[in-house]
């Protein structure tokens, strides 16, 4: 299975893409280097004849074509064997050389070998010669075998067959090489992979520490794996949170309607019963909506849909909205808000955020208290305080209280959902805020700083 | 619900789809359409805003389960009415009806609104009861405009939330029962008959006439 496998793979495909090329390349080179050194070699031989043509005529000058022909016996009786000389007359006679017949053909011409039917009885290659009309309109051709341009062609195409040959046997085995490599690497991200999807969500993909791309690649799919881990858990979490909190008030509606069913009521006391049923009901739907609502908050990680809030003007509403409800409680209610502070944010959300602080503060303060909401620019940005002179929370609870279901023992009796405080969080969070409990002395104040827009 | 809307007197049809409701809703004459976001065959919200498109402006009471802000804007951008969040109480889905239906056939608004011995200028923002000056804040103004807007109707707390005091969401004070309280003695201060009744289980009512 390994083979195919690789054979599949981009890299082996890349692999035999680039032997092709580089086999094209050397067949270019090659080719080259054929074409120009066959042309040197052809205009040595022609440059030899052409000497050997002036010579003929130097040494006969003057003698007319008897001359000639004298001079051209002597020479191709002398010939080393390679070298052809033939004379003929006007009429196609031979007069001398040592070739039988040739027809009278001017200009360079290359004459087949023997064994391909050429005039040449002795030739093993072609020959190539120079014919000329010389003196009475004779015909003087000087040729020579070309078994040098054939060597060097024969020897050309040797290296090239070889140079080939080396060149793919190289690119191939590299590329295979190669492509072992990635697919090692590879394989080990498809092994995480699936050993994450088997249920083991701690996994992470090895980083070889080498800082090429598989290792930015396995660092951002490590990235995302502690994401989705968090997302998980918080999951989880919610889940647990719903099976924890809602398992009590369910119990206590299901004795309630089993209480009322096991012995005969009065309609009065069966509409009762159904009232308080009805209303058991509703604090479980509550529930459920601020858990799924925080939740919600929570997977928000951008600022989508935010837009340029006045916050002065969204705290005073809140303000004169809460003024008569702590009074009410008998609570004082102050407000000092500088004006124009404004923040990117959700003014829905932001008014949930901060209604929510003030709520806190009128139910879990005693009667009498002092309640203060102020607002002002700082040099980390806008800081809104809501502060009291309540109980306050000792030191060791104040980050717990933001966890959700958390209720602190002396407000166990109260009613509430002990999800008020995570709902703060999550979307102080969803606006970038810090929010810190701080000792009021005596009281609690909450600060939150919304970072300049 | 349909049942629960025939026994309110309000006669009911049910398309199953989101198909079938926007043929029905562009063919026949409705005073309310309740269209669920999420509905089989074409989406709710899709529903409503090829409705729009085509002219139609029948009010729409859109129906979600529990989600957030971003559902209800998307809601009332595509056209919808009002929006309630499932599960919702009976009484706020028969109180959003009613004041949803009833809006069709109002009035066009004035500058001066009249309730019985109440009388409400909203250039001036000066609230009268038998000619006499009532001082109201800002809010409780915002609340008993809204409140006789809606004579004669049940409006639930929510809606009240909703409307006057632009909360998306459940306070767990007495917003509205102080606001409402206090309205209510000033509305009584020269000793006459309180006009805002408290409609147990479902909200408050400004009888229309005293």
């Amino acid at each position: 299975m390994r083979f195919p496998r690789l054979l599949r793979t981009t890299s082996f495909r890349l692999t035999l893409l680039y032997a092709g090329l580089f086999g094209a390349s050397v067949l270019i080179l090659y080719s080259a280097m054929y074409w120009y050194g066959s042309g040197y070699v052809a205009s040595q031989i022609d440059r030899t004849v052409d000497n050997e043509i002036t010579e003929l005529e130097t040494n006969a000058k003057g003698r007319g074509l008897s001359g000639l022909r004298e001079t051209v016996d002597a020479y191709a009786r002398q010939a080393p064997g390679d070298v052809y000389y033939y004379l003929s007359d006007r009429n196609g006679r031979r007069l001398a050389g040592n070739v039988p017949a040739l027809p009278r053909t001017l200009g360079i011409t290359d004459w087949p070998s023997r064994h391909r039917g050429g005039p040449f009885p002795l030739a093993r290659h072609s020959v190539r010669g120079h014919g000329v009309l010389v003196t009475d309109d004779a015909y003087l051709f000087v040729g020579l075998d070309s078994f040098e341009l054939h060597e060097m062609q024969e020897m050309i195409g040797r290296a090239f067959l070889w140079g080939a040959l080396a060149t793919v046997l190289l690119a191939l085995v590299g590329g295979t090489l190669m492509s072992l490599g990635l697919l090692t690497r590879v394989e080990a991200i498809s092994q995480a992979s699936r050993e994450i999807m088997a249920g083991d969500l701690g996994r992470r993909i090895p980083v070889r520490g080498s800082h090429d791309e598989f290792d930015h690649l396995a660092e951002s799919l490590n990235a995302m794996l502690v994401r989705i881990e968090g997302l998980m858990d918080e999951l989880k979490q919610v889940t647990t949170d719903i099976a924890h909190d809602l398992r009590t008030p369910l119990t206590r509606l299901r004795q309630r309607l089993e209480l009322v069913n096991r012995r005969p009521n009065s309609p009065e006391e069966l509409k009762a019963a159904l009232e308080s049923s009805a209303g058991d009901v509703d604090a479980i739907l509550e529930t459920f909506a601020a858990i799924l609502r925080i939740a919600q908050l929570e997977a928000h990680s951008s600022a989508m849909g935010f837009q340029p809030i006045d916050l002065s003007e969204a705290l005073s509403e809140i303000f004169e909205i809460y003024q008569s409800v702590a009074e009410e409680e008998h609570h004082t209610l102050t407000a000092q808000l500088a004006p124009g502070l404004s923040i990117l944010g959700d003014r829905e959300l932001l008014l949930q955020l901060l209604s929510n602080l003030i709520e806190n503060a009128i139910r879990h303060c005693p009667p009498s208290s002092n309640i203060r909401l102020s607002a002002f620019q700082s040099a980390d940005g806008v800081q809104v305080l809501v502060a009291d002179d309540g109980p306050g929370i000792p030191q060791e609870q104040r980050e717990k209280v933001f966890q959700r279901f958390y209720r602190m023992e002396r407000s166990r009796s109260t009613p509430g959902t002990g999800l008020g405080l995570s709902l703060v969080a999550a979307i102080a969070k969803l606006h970038r805020a810090r929010i810190v409990l701080a000792d009021n002395n005596p009281g609690l104040r909450v600060e939150l700083v919304f970072p300049a827009p | 619900m349909s049942q629960g809307l025939s026994e309110e007197g309000h006669a009911t049809s049910i398309a199953r789809d989101g198909r079938d409701g926007l043929f029905r809703a562009t063919g026949e004459e409705w005073d309310l359409l309740i269209v669920d976001r999420m509905l089989p065959g074409i989406e709710g919200l899709h529903v409503v805003r090829t409705l729009r498109a085509g002219n139609i402006h029948t009010p729409v009471l859109f129906l979600t389960t529990m989600s957030g802000v971003g559902d209800r804007v998307a809601g009332l951008n595509a056209g919808g009415d009002d929006y309630l969040v499932k599960p919702f109480a009976f009484a706020e889905l028969v109180a959003r009806v009613n004041a949803l239906g009833r809006r069709r056939f109002a009035a066009p608004a004035g500058t001066t609104l009249r309730v019985g011995d109440l009388e409400m200028d909203l250039l001036s923002r000066t609230v009268r009861r038998a000619g006499e000056i009532i001082p109201l804040q800002p809010r409780e103004f915002r609340l008993l405009a809204y409140l006789m807007h809606h004579a004669g109707e049940v409006v639930t707390r929510t809606m009240l939330l909703e409307n006057v005091w632009d909360f998306h969401f459940e306070p767990r004070t007495n917003i509205v029962e102080t606001h409402i309280s206090r309205l209510r003695s000033k509305l009584q201060k020269s000793g006459t008959t309180n006009p805002i009744q408290t409609v147990r289980g479902a909200g408050y009512l400004l009888h229309a006439i005293s």
